[in-house]
């Protein structure tokens, strides 16, 4: 039967080149575009691992003030805690979450290298975000000791830089002053939002004297709204004259960061799916005409014995050895993205969204065959044979 | 003749209303995405409200410091006292206007939070750009000099925070506890203008604009405008050979940094830079560029290519009486190409009204605060030339095999 199919196909090799390379183009289409929406989906469904509801980012930047930056920060900090709004509050780095900054720096323990996102902030950062430790605590300003800074990290770095053993308590040297001390892990913290994925990152507490990190996450009781928000603004710039205070939702950040994904992948879907119709509508009209073109085949084969259901297969089967030959050149071309790692993603998420290309161009030919197939099925023999 | 070609091809159309539905849904959808696309990248990239002279202005928006093995390098937009130094000094320019990168800040009133894009610029920047003052009028260099606390807002921050369509004039807003006194209110730019949107805009010696930065890098980019088009390579020029000037001590300042790469670039090259920094990523990029294109055009001409094959056996009988009277296979030919063109030119027409209905839809919806896309005169021109490579690429392949039939084979079916 598939050897016959075969035959057929190759006889009209000709005017079905053309159909091969459109069902091999819609294919690299799909595999595109799907390989995107598995990307993203995949991570979204990976849990953000804190909470930014009633958090509050308070950006502040002391431009040409260079004086006692540190204390004027301790300052504030404690001015802004004395609000009854406000349930609790963590200085931090540049790097918020949902925030476009990044701060990468390298760590190595045992010959393992890596490049970890660095956070700095202080002892009530996993209390202000709700951010659980699983193994050991959160620092505290106890922890420091000498040279060793205590540090947090996610499992996705215990994993890279410990493997199977137990974190807790390792050291890691930095420089003959400066070492790390682990004391506690966390599970998962996508800092940039769901749809970025589960990346290593490290938590080091601030030093004393810290000048650079002039963000602080405020978590405010339930209830508070912007009428707070104006008298914390009004009262920092009176304390800090000459000082930039931006404040900002961690919600309102975070949905602008989703924009970013969602808005290409938006435009990708419309774009492809309108291409994929266009595709769907002249396989259509094709395989109709071609079909009746054939109809004093159809009619010898119907004379001949051969059932409804029979003539029916054929052309669905011709379809479907039509789609496997296209889908075999489409994937030698999608092979090389898993094989060789393009945009750096995981050799799953190609390979999933390969799968799910090849079942969606079935289903479509399948769709386009199935109306064309069943008409030429019902032409009566004696009038086919008739025409010829 | 042509008018009988025409007739022939609205007949034929009028034949099968299905597949010509296939074929106009086809055309007008890969036009109107091509379309769409066109007059958004035009916005994005083209010479419009408030950067009318884009076309002739040159951007300074990044330097970039590298040590000498390259190994480790550094970023961003310059300080204003760089760029006042060495880019306002530029002899062959007309104008060069010195502007913040964008910051932001709130302000509030009756307990609402206006979310501020700040800018901080001097006062060549208003001739550079074409702001539309509603009322009042720019800050002046008096006003640079007195550092007086006073700002430009757009209408659409008027409306917010005093009435709207009140006079905002003379009145005072609160930023950050510093009361700031209005003196004009300009048409609101479009957010994808990076270098001059804004809600609301201050001289630079207003305070918090760290104008007085010492060092290289800053928060400031240069707008340099050109007296014509055909300066812009001798601007470039005379920048360059500024920058390769500047002492190895004024380089370094005070970090490990010895090189120095700073560049005059036209928008859209100073886009792509952003992204590219080498040629070979440059061609990557175009590359993704051009296989998208491809894959957009490509599909569709492909299925169009498909149906006309398909179809055109249909007429294989009329084509064989033709050449059976003695018809030319050339002037067979023609009649397809025609065919194919006319039918192009009315799926064009279905693209313009769609592109039409979709592009006022993004203006109206607030995607984009002050969005202005255009069908304009050049997408127009783009589009009609991408109409006539269908008309040919769907036209040519299928009546080139049918013209060659022979008249046997033609007659018999």
């Amino acid at each position: 039967m598939l050897r016959h199919l075969f035959k057929l196909i190759w006889n009209k090799k000709g005017s079905h080149s053309l159909l091969i390379i459109e069902i091999w183009a819609s294919f690299m289409v799909l595999f595109g575009v799907l390989s995107l929406i598995v990307y993203n989906v995949s991570n979204y469904v990976q849990p953000i691992g804190f909470e930014y509801e009633r958090v509050w980012n308070l950006q502040l930047s002391n431009n040409q003030d260079t004086v006692g930056v540190s204390d004027k920060m301790h300052r504030i900090v404690q001015q802004i805690k004395s609000n009854k709004e406000v349930e609790s509050l963590s200085r931090m780095s540049s790097n918020s979450p949902f925030s476009a900054n990044q701060m990468m720096n390298g760590v190595t323990y045992k010959k393992v290298s890596i490049s970890p996102e660095f956070f700095y902030t202080d002892e009530n950062f996993s209390k202000t975000l709700g951010l659980p430790v699983v193994a050991g605590k959160w620092f505290t300003e106890s922890d420091r000791v000498s040279k060793f800074t205590p540090i947090v990290i996610n499992s996705k770095l215990k994993e890279v830089l410990f493997a199977n053993e137990n974190p807790l308590g390792k050291v890691i040297k930095v420089d003959d002053k400066k070492s790390f001390k682990v004391v506690g892990l966390v599970d998962k913290f996508k800092s940039k939002g769901e749809f970025a994925s589960d990346s290593p990152a490290l938590f080091e507490m601030l030093s004393k004297d810290d000048t650079w990190s002039t963000n602080v996450l405020i978590k405010t009781k339930a209830g508070v709204d912007a009428n707070f928000e104006a008298k914390l603004v009004k009262e920092v710039a009176a304390t800090l004259p000459g000082w930039g205070i931006e404040v900002s939702y961690l919600t309102e950040q975070r949905k602008n960061r989703h924009n970013l994904t969602l808005v290409p992948v938006t435009i990708f879907l419309i774009v492809s799916g309108f291409l994929l119709t266009n595709v769907a509508l002249g396989l259509f009209g094709i395989l109709n005409l071609n079909i009746a073109k054939r109809k004093n085949e159809i009619g010898l084969r119907r004379a001949m014995g051969a059932t409804e259901s029979g003539v029916t297969t054929q052309f669905l089967g011709e379809i479907w050895v039509l789609a496997a030959l296209s889908v075999l050149i489409g994937l030698l071309f999608a092979i090389q993205f898993p094989i060789i790692h393009v945009f750096d993603m995981k050799a799953n998420i190609y390979i999933t969204a390969i799968v799910i290309a090849i079942v969606l161009i079935f289903i479509i030919v399948t769709l386009c065959a199935w109306w064309p197939s069943r008409q030429a099925s019902r032409i009566h023999p004696a009038i086919a044979l008739h025409e010829e | 003749m042509l008018i009988n070609y025409i007739k022939i091809a609205w007949k034929v159309l009028l034949r099968h209303p299905f597949y010509t539905f296939i074929t106009l849904f086809g055309i007008s959808l890969t036009l109107t995405v091509l379309m769409v696309l066109t007059s958004f990248l035009d916005h994005l990239f083209g010479s419009h409200y408030p950067e009318n002279k884009r076309f002739r202005t040159l951007y300074i928006a990044m330097v970039l410091q590298t040590d000498s093995a390259k190994t480790s390098m550094s970023s961003g937009p310059a300080s204003f006292r760089f760029l006042e130094k060495y880019a306002k000094s530029l002899k062959t320019p007309e104008n060069v206007a010195v502007v913040s990168n964008f910051s932001f800040s709130n302000t509030y009133v009756n307990g609402k939070r206006i979310k501020l894009n700040t800018k901080y610029t001097d006062v060549a920047f208003w001739e550079v750009a074409d702001f539309e003052f509603l009322e009042g009028k720019p800050y002046n260099e008096q006003n640079i000099k007195n550092g007086d606390h006073v700002a430009v807002i757009t209408d659409d921050l008027r409306d917010q925070y005093f009435e709207p369509g009140a006079q905002a004039v003379g009145k005072f807003i609160d930023i950050e506890n510093i009361n700031y006194r209005v003196i004009g209110v300009v048409k609101g730019s479009p957010a994808t203008r990076l270098y001059t949107y804004g809600d609301v805009y201050f001289p630079y010696t207003a305070p918090k604009s760290n104008y007085e930065n010492k060092s290289i890098r800053g928060s400031y980019i240069a707008m340099v405008l050109a007296k014509t088009i055909d300066d812009v390579p001798a601007i470039q020029a005379e920048f360059d050979n500024a920058i390769s000037r500047i002492p190895k001590d004024e380089i370094r300042d005070g970090g490990h940094f010895t090189v120095l790469t700073v560049k005059a670039l036209k928008y859209f090259d100073h886009f792509l830079d952003t992204f590219a920094r080498d040629d070979s990523q440059k061609v990557f990029f175009y590359s993704i560029g051009a296989l998208i294109l491809v894959m957009i055009m490509g599909l569709p001409a492909i299925n169009l290519v498909n149906v006309n094959v398909s179809r055109i056996l249909e007429r294989a009988s009329e084509i064989g009486v033709r050449k059976a009277f003695g018809a030319p296979a050339k002037a067979l030919l023609w009649q397809f190409i025609i065919e194919n063109i006319f039918i192009t030119f009315i799926g064009g027409l279905f693209a313009l009204i769609l592109s039409f209905v979709i592009i006022s839809m993004i203006n109206s919806s607030g995607w984009i605060a002050y969005a202005d896309l255009t069908i304009n005169f050049t997408v127009f021109l783009v589009s009609i030339f991408i109409c006539l490579i269908f008309g040919f690429l769907s036209g040519v392949l299928p009546a080139f095999r049918m013209s060659k039939l022979k008249i046997v084979d033609a007659l018999k079916s």
